[in-house]
């Protein structure tokens, strides 16, 4: 485990401790402890890899493989706008608030857990964690959509669970040992590696179910669509990015898919990261509910990442973490502002929504800048991200992919378009007669948020530096 | 060879308290016990890894999403009445089973206790789990807070319906 990190998983924790406690007869102060909490974490986070020396000498001073504290990174910076927006969001005496803010800094803490640990046992403990704390809080109104998100999210994500932890034990016969090191020794040698592929193979299935990737993303959707507003962004933006992708990246790294040593596994996961592209996006065309709708453009953005990581070329691999981070980036933004017009407007259907841009311009306008970096629109981050993606692909000879991520890139501009024009643009309808602007406070995190793809695409030659530094460090 | 007895007697009483008892939290706090001595058998038997898996998925993970299911259990639903004769039959057939273990099970334990020799000894049950598997603590006690939470999170909207 890295310990230089180990200070992010447990400030979370001890705090989580603390809320119930402290906000007992003050529940606002449960606000304020999550936030700070994150927030300190933030800053501190900014002062080690922002700093003008540390970005002078191409982060060459950053500590572990970087892409730890990217993450981390990533996961502070998303809990932090969902935890500020649900301070506001959240009615005034919910009885469980204290218990919401200690279950979302549980799971900051267990996804701290997840990128810093360096053990595939430990790595399961923790997703375990997760998969519970997001349990409780798809639930946290107690509605009927609520409800059934959260019990096809456990019915498929715990059979993962049980898929990882048999190729966990296959790993330990073969190996002798669970760590990431033991199997990236064991992949650079000579020795056959038939049976450690094939437990790394049982371990990779189990991510791909919880990272939501077609033809196991039925509990997506649902989970999405029913859970409380501000955790939807919560799990969108962040939880199943660590819950699965995240380990699919490595796990591609370990094996070594640049190399072709398990070429099978590395060509069922690129294919699996198509379908994945192709599948979510033709179903969002379809969408009807602007919630349902994000979470098929979900799906088949995580599809880019698989694709890559699949690939597992060193430009595939900075592309899959680049466009991880964008992910958590512009889905944050499109689910906080679906959570804004649900509350303003009272609904999420897209047939009864209509014209929000004339009373909610924040809201739009945010929404464009995370819809055009998602489609890969130029300057933005997303743009770079695709692009190298894409690029990868061409490079490694593979032209079919390479042109198929770029045709549904614009099927994505083609479905946010749609989304765009029936939400926000058009004509008023009857909902959006009476649907001000949200609160200044609520659009802070979609504001904050945009700026920060805007400032990824326009500094990108910087982050890029920060991104092959971290492919660099853990491919070789 | 005592001490495995006695462990193994004692996950036996858990095992049968697990299924009669009347409450379902008792029944996953037994399972919870019995996996804990199971797995003290495993780190006396040489076999630290094993005992700390079934310490850190049984008795910690498994039980912790059983406290939780419980938890949403609305306190009506738990009150419907069940037939319990079957269960009365269960004590005679711990006690039938329990002359046959008085037979076999010492021997077993013996011929289990030879092949300890031909584990490497990888370690005390301090060292497996502080030395080895330290990380693990921490995601115990992760998930330990994380329960406490799910339940701290469905109780009160459960009272105030």
């Amino acid at each position: 485990m890295d310990k230089g990190l180990l200070a992010y998983l447990l400030i979370p924790l001890l705090s989580a401790v603390i809320i119930p406690f402290a906000a007992r007869n003050r529940p606002r102060l449960a606000d304020i402890l999550a936030n700070v909490t994150l927030l300190a974490g933030l800053v501190n986070l900014g002062w080690l890899v922002l700093r003008p020396s540390v970005v002078r000498g191409d982060f060459a001073d950053i500590p572990g493989d970087g892409f730890a504290l990217l993450l981390v990174g990533a996961i502070y910076l998303v809990a932090l706008c969902v935890t500020f927006f649900s301070a506001w969001f959240m009615e005034e005496g919910q009885p469980n608030r204290a218990a919401y803010y200690s279950l979302i800094l549980a799971s900051v803490s267990a996804m701290t857990g997840v990128v810093t640990t360096t053990d595939f046992f430990t790595l399961y403990v923790f997703i375990e964690v997760l998969a519970v704390t997001s349990f409780a809080l798809i639930t946290t109104d107690d509605s009927r959509g609520g409800i059934e998100g959260a019990l096809k999210y456990f019915f498929l994500t715990f059979p993962a669970s049980a898929l990882i932890i048999a190729g966990i034990s296959i790993l330990l016969i073969v190996l002798g040992d669970l760590q990431f090191e033991t199997l990236r020794i064991f992949m650079a040698s000579d020795v056959p590696p038939g049976p450690a592929v094939f437990a790394a193979a049982l371990i990779m299935l189990g991510f791909l179910i919880k990272a939501g990737v077609v033809p196991f993303h039925a509990w997506t959707p649902d989970a999405y669509q029913g859970a409380y507003a501000p955790v939807s962004a919560h799990l969108a933006g962040i939880v199943t990015k660590i819950s699965g992708v995240y380990a699919i990246v490595k796990l591609g790294t370990l094996l070594r898919f640049f190399d072709g040593r398990a070429s099978a596994l590395s060509e069922m996961v690129m294919f699996l990261g198509l379908l994945s592209i192709a599948v979510g996006a033709l179903a969002a065309l379809r969408q009807k509910d602007f919630k349902r709708m994000l979470a098929f453009s979900s799906i088949s953005q995580v599809g880019y990442i698989v694709l890559a990581a699949g690939l597992g070329t060193p430009l595939a691999v900075i592309g899959a973490v680049f466009h991880l981070f964008n992910h958590a980036t512009f889905k944050t933004v499109l689910f906080l502002n679906s959570a804004s017009v649900e509350k303003s407007a009272g609904t999420t259907d897209m047939e009864k929504l209509g014209g929000l841009e004339h009373s909610m311009p924040w809201t739009s306008w945010t929404s464009v800048i995370a819809l055009l970096s998602t489609a890969g629109v130029p300057p933005l981050s997303g743009f770079w991200s695709k692009l190298l993606i894409i690029l990868a692909l061409w490079e490694a000879g593979l032209r079919g992919y390479a042109g198929l991520a770029l045709l549904f890139s614009i099927v994505t501009l083609a479905y946010f378009m749609i989304m765009q024009r029936k939400v926000f643009f058009g004509r008023k309808s009857q909902a959006a007669e009476s649907a001000p602007e949200v609160s200044a406070p609520l659009l802070a995190p979609a504001v904050l948020m945009s700026a920060v793809i805007v400032a990824l695409g326009l500094l990108f030659p910087y982050f890029y530096t920060y991104v092959k530094m971290v492919a660099e460090r853990i491919i070789l | 060879m005592t001490y495995h007895n006695l462990l193994f007697t004692l996950a036996v009483l858990f095992a049968l308290w697990a299924v009669m008892a009347k409450k379902l939290l008792t029944s996953a706090i037994m399972l919870a016990l019995v996996s804990v001595t199971v797995s003290l058998i495993f780190f006396n038997l040489g076999a630290p890894w094993a005992g700390v898996f079934e310490l850190s998925v049984c008795a910690g993970l498994i039980t912790v999403l059983f406290i939780g299911a419980v938890s949403l259990i609305r306190s009506t639903e738990e009150k419907h009445p069940e037939s319990r004769a079957p269960f009365y039959a269960l004590p005679l057939a711990a006690a039938i089973f329990a002359i046959a273990g008085w037979f076999y099970l010492p021997a077993f334990f013996d011929e289990l206790a030879s092949w300890r020799r031909l584990a490497d000894g990888s370690g005390t049950i301090g060292a497996a789990l502080w030395d080895l598997r330290r990380p693990d603590l921490l995601g115990q006690v992760l998930m330990l807070a994380a329960g406490v939470f799910v339940i701290k999170s469905v109780f009160p909207r459960r009272t105030e319906k």
